[in-house]
C-alpha cells in the first residue's frame, strides 16, 4: 500500500456490535457502530463504511487498517489482525496514559487487563466460557423484566436493597430471577443484585492479575451506570470516565496500532 | 468446488529419496520412494483433510519439505489406521491405555499400546475422502456419542465409545488408575456397563501420588505390573519373561536417550531448527509409542537426530518460523496449542512437560525389571507434588530458554485444573516469566476462543 494520507482505521467486530474508528493526524476523526450480523466480513465493512461516510472518505484514503475482535480473522479489508486485549490496552492508554487497569465487558466475554505506561499488556485474565458476567447475560435479564437494555443500570441504581443472586449461570440465573419475582422481591432490588453478582465475578478475575490505579471500564457494558457503580464497590476503586463511547475503545486501540504499524513499516512518517 | 490441497514439491524429491528406509516391528521396510508416492499420490486422495490449505481450521501439519523426517512422521501418522488394521489381521494384540505411563511392559508382552488420541486416530483413518469440515463433523458426532455413553463431565472420552460400538478391534483395556488423570474412572465405569463389556479390562493400580520413596509402594506397583503382563499374556497366549521386559526396557531406554538428546540439540540452536509441530513429532518419538510401532519410531528418530544436528550446525531455521519468535513452554495433560497458528502470531513451542517427563526418565537396567520400572514410574517428575513438579518444570523452561509459559488443560480434567494455579505461581515467582492458564472448551468455539487468548499472550510477550 502506498502513502496516501494520514488516515488510520481500526475495526472491531464483536459478537453483538461492530465498531470502527478513523484517526487523522493522531486525533479521532470519525467513528462507526452497527449491530453485528452472522457475516462478520459484512459487519466489519458496514462499521467501517459508516465511519468513512461520516468523514467523507473512501477506503482507498486509509493508509492502514487493523482488524480486531472475534471477526478479525475474517477481515480481508484489514492490513493486520491484532487481538482485542492488546487493542483495548492501546485504546485506554491513548485516552488516559495514567490508566494501568482495564475492565472490558463485551457481548460474550469479560476481561481483566493490566497495562504499563506505554499501553502494553502486562497480564490479563478472561472468563473462559460461561455467558454469565457478559453483555449477553444482561440482555437476557432485560428480557426477563421486559425493560430496555439501556435502562437496566438506572433501574438497578434506584434500588433500596440488594437481593443476593447465588447463581453464576445465565440459564439458572434466569429461573432464579423468576422465582425471586414470584416471591415478591422488587425488580429494582433483584436487578441491583444481578449487577453486584456480575461485579463479584469480575472481581474474581482481578484476584489473578491484580489492580492498580487508574482503572478504566471499556466495552458495551461500560455504558451501564449500574454496572459501573457495582464494579466500583466490588473492586473498591473509582473508574475513570471515558470521553468517548466506551464501546469504541477496542476499535480506537486498533486504529492507534494501525498508526504504529504504518510508521514501523515505513508507510507513513510523522 | 473442490478444496485447494497442499502438494509436496518435486524439487525436494531427490534429496528425500537419498534418506533411509523405515523399518517396522514385523521386519518389513518402506523405502523413501514408496513414502514419496504415498504422500504425493495416495494420501491426498484418501485423506484430503490432511492436505487441505486452511489457515484457521484443523492442523495443517508440517510443510517443512526439506526435512525428510518431517515427511516420514507425516507418513507414519497417515498410515496409522491402515497399519493397525494390518496388525490385527496378522493377529497382533492391541491394548487401550490411559494414564501417562511408559509402554515398556506392553512392548515386552508383544502388544501395541494406544492412548485415547491414537485410538481416535485409528478410527478417524477408517473413512476416506473427507475434507476438514466433514472430518470435524464426524469427530464431533463421535464425541457427542461418548458424552452420551459416559458423561459430558469427562474430559478425555476418546476411545471408549469406539470400543463400545465395536468400531475397533481392541483386545484389552488396561489403563493405569490414579495417575494424573481424573476421568479414567468415567471410561472404566462406562465400559463395565456398556454393550461391549466383554473386552477384557484391567486397572493397573498406581499407588497414590508422592510414594516414590516408599519401598512398599514400589513393591506394590511392581506386583501390579506383573498382573498387567499376565493379563496381556492371557490375550496373546504367550509367556512374557523377566528377560523380555528387560529387553523392552533397554529398547525404550535407547529411545528415551535419543529423544532427550534430540530435544537438547534443538534447544541448543540459536534459531529454532524446526517449527513447533515438527519439534513435537520428533521429540515424542523418544517414547517409541506414538505411531503404534516401536521399531518404526526408533528408525525415524535416529535419522531425525542426524538432520537436526545438521540444521543446528548450519543455522537453518524451521519452516514458517518467525524471526526471533517468542518461545512458549506448554504445561498440562493431553492437550497442546495449535503450533502453526501460534507461529503465525510470532511464537514457537519449545517444549511440553507431558510425555517429556517419562521420556527423560531412564529405567535402571540392572536388577528386577518389574521393580525398576515401578520405581522409575513412581518417580516421574510430572507425577510428583506441586513443588517438586514445578521445580523440575523450571529446569526445563530454563533449558529451553522459554519466554512464556501456558498451562492448558481440558475442561473436566480435575487434577490438572486443581494444580495449574499453584504450579504457575511457583514458576512465575522463581523465574519472573509471564504465565497464562487456559481451560480448553470441549469442541464448539474451542479453536477461535483459545487462539484469541494464545495470540493475546504472545502479543503481551
Amino acid at each position: 500500500m502506498s502513502i496516501n494520507g494520514n488516515y488510520f482505521a481500526g475495526v472491531d467486530v464483536g459478537s453483538l456490535a461492530a465498531k470502527s474508528v478513523i484517526l487523522k493526524d493522531g486525533e479521532i476523526f470519525a467513528t462507526g457502530l452497527v449491530p453485528s450480523g452472522v457475516n462478520s466480513v459484512e459487519s466489519g465493512l458496514n462499521a467501517l463504511n459508516l465511519a468513512l461516510e461520516s468523514a467523507g472518505l473512501k477506503q482507498e484514503d486509509l493508509t492502514y487498517i487493523v482488524g480486531t475482535g472475534y471477526g478479525r480473522v475474517s477481515a480481508p479489508y484489514a492490513n493486520k489482525a491484532v487481538t482485542e486485549i492488546t487493542c483495548h490496552a492501546k485504546g485506554a492508554n491513548y485516552l488516559h496514559p495514567t490508566v494501568r487497569t482495564i475492565i472490558d465487558m463485551g457481548g460474550q466475554d469479560c476481561k481483566a487487563i493490566r497495562i504499563d505506561q506505554d499501553g502494553a499488556v502486562v497480564d490479563f485474565a478472561m472468563n473462559d466460557k460461561c455467558a454469565a458476567g457478559t453483555g449477553r447475560f444482561l440482555e437476557v435479564m432485560a428480557g426477563v423484566f421486559k425493560v430496555e437494555l439501556k435502562d437496566l443500570g438506572a433501574i438497578a441504581l434506584s434500588a433500596t436493597d440488594t437481593v443476593p443472586m447465588s447463581s453464576t449461570c445465565t440459564v439458572f440465573a434466569e429461573s432464579e430471577t423468576i422465582s425471586l419475582v414470584a416471591r415478591g422481591e422488587k425488580p429494582e432490588n433483584i436487578l441491583n443484585g444481578i449487577h453486584h453478582s456480575i461485579a463479584n465475578r469480575i472481581a474474581g478475575l482481578f484476584s489473578r492479575v491484580g489492580i492498580e490505579s487508574d482503572v478504566f471500564f471499556s466495552g458495551g457494558v461500560a455504558k451501564n451506570s449500574g454496572m459501573k457503580s457495582a464494579i466500583e464497590q466490588a473492586l473498591k476503586v473509582t473508574i475513570v470516565k471515558p470521553e468517548i463511547d466506551p464501546q469504541l475503545i477496542g476499535a480506537l486501540g486498533a486504529a492507534v496500532i494501525a498508526r504504529n504499524f504504518s510508521k514501523k513499516e515505513g508507510l507513513w512518517a510523522a | 468446488m473442490g478444496k485447494q490441497l497442499f502438494r509436496y514439491s518435486e524439487a525436494n524429491k531427490e534429496k528425500f529419496l537419498e534418506s533411509d528406509n523405515i523399518t517396522f516391528n514385523d521386519g518389513s521396510t518402506v523405502s523413501p520412494e514408496e513414502i514419496w508416492h504415498y504422500l504425493t499420490e495416495e494420501a491426498p486422495a484418501k485423506y484430503p483433510s490432511a492436505f487441505e490449505v486452511n489457515l484457521y481450521q484443523g492442523n495443517r501439519g508440517s510443510r517443512d519439505e526439506t526435512l525428510p523426517t518431517s515427511l516420514k512422521t507425516r507418513y507414519l501418522g497417515l498410515t496409522f489406521s491402515a497399519r493397525m488394521e494390518k496388525a490385527k489381521d496378522n493377529g497382533k494384540s492391541i491394548a487401550f491405555i490411559q494414564g501417562g505411563q511408559a509402554v515398556d511392559p506392553y512392548t515386552a508382552a508383544d502388544t501395541i499400546a494406544l492412548r485415547p488420541g491414537l485410538v481416535n486416530q485409528w478410527n478417524n483413518g477408517l473413512e476416506y475422502g473427507n475434507d476438514i469440515n466433514k472430518e470435524n463433523l464426524r469427530r464431533k458426532k463421535s464425541k457427542e456419542k461418548a458424552f452420551h455413553d459416559m458423561s459430558f463431565e469427562a474430559c478425555q472420552t476418546g476411545g471408549y465409545e469406539h470400543v463400545q460400538a465395536g468400531d475397533l478391534r481392541i483386545d484389552v483395556i488396561a489403563p493405569y488408575t490414579v495417575l494424573r488423570c481424573s476421568d479414567i474412572s468415567y471410561g472404566v465405569e462406562a465400559h463395565r456397563h456398556g454393550p461391549n463389556k466383554n473386552v477384557k479390562l484391567l486397572n493397573v493400580d498406581y499407588p497414590l501420588r508422592f510414594q516414590a520413596d516408599k519401598p512398599w509402594a514400589i513393591e506394590y506397583f511392581a506386583k501390579n505390573l506383573r498382573r498387567l503382563v499376565n493379563t496381556l499374556d492371557e490375550v496373546t497366549g504367550r509367556k512374557t519373561s523377566e528377560n523380555d521386559l528387560l529387553k523392552a526396557i533397554k529398547l525404550h531406554n535407547t529411545g528415551r536417550r535419543l529423544g532427550t538428546e534430540l530435544a537438547e540439540l534443538w534447544w541448543s540452536a540459536d534459531v529454532p531448527p524446526t517449527n513447533s509441530d515438527d519439534r513435537a513429532s520428533m521429540v515424542s518419538l523418544g517414547n517409541l509409542e506414538v505411531h503404534g510401532d516401536v521399531q518404526a519410531s526408533l528408525s525415524v528418530l535416529k535419522e531425525a537426530k542426524k538432520f537436526i544436528a545438521e540444521r543446528v550446525k548450519n543455522g537453518v531455521k524451521g519452516h514458517a518460523v518467525a524471526d526471533n519468535p517468542k518461545r512458549l513452554f506448554i504445561l498440562g495433560s493431553c492437550v497442546g496449542i495449535n503450533g502453526s497458528r501460534s507461529e503465525d502470531a510470532g511464537a514457537i513451542v519449545v517444549g511440553r512437560d507431558d510425555q517429556w517427563s517419562h521420556c527423560s526418565s531412564l529405567v535402571e537396567e540392572v536388577g528386577d525389571p518389574f521393580y525398576n520400572l515401578a520405581k522409575a514410574t513412581l518417580e516421574y517428575p510430572y507425577e510428583q507434588s506441586i513443588e517438586k513438579r514445578a521445580q523440575w518444570t523450571i529446569e526445563q523452561i530454563k533449558k529451553s530458554r522459554a519466554d512464556g509459559v501456558i498451562f492448558i488443560h481440558n475442561w473436566g480434567c480435575n487434577t490438572q485444573a486443581a494444580i495449574s494455579r499453584p504450579i504457575v505461581d511457583i514458576i512465575k515467582r522463581e523465574t519472573g516469566i509471564p504465565t497464562y492458564i487456559h481451560e480448553r472448551d470441549l469442541h464448539g468455539l474451542r479453536d477461535e476462543q483459545e487462539q484469541n487468548r494464545v495470540n493475546a499472550f504472545v502479543e503481551m510477550l
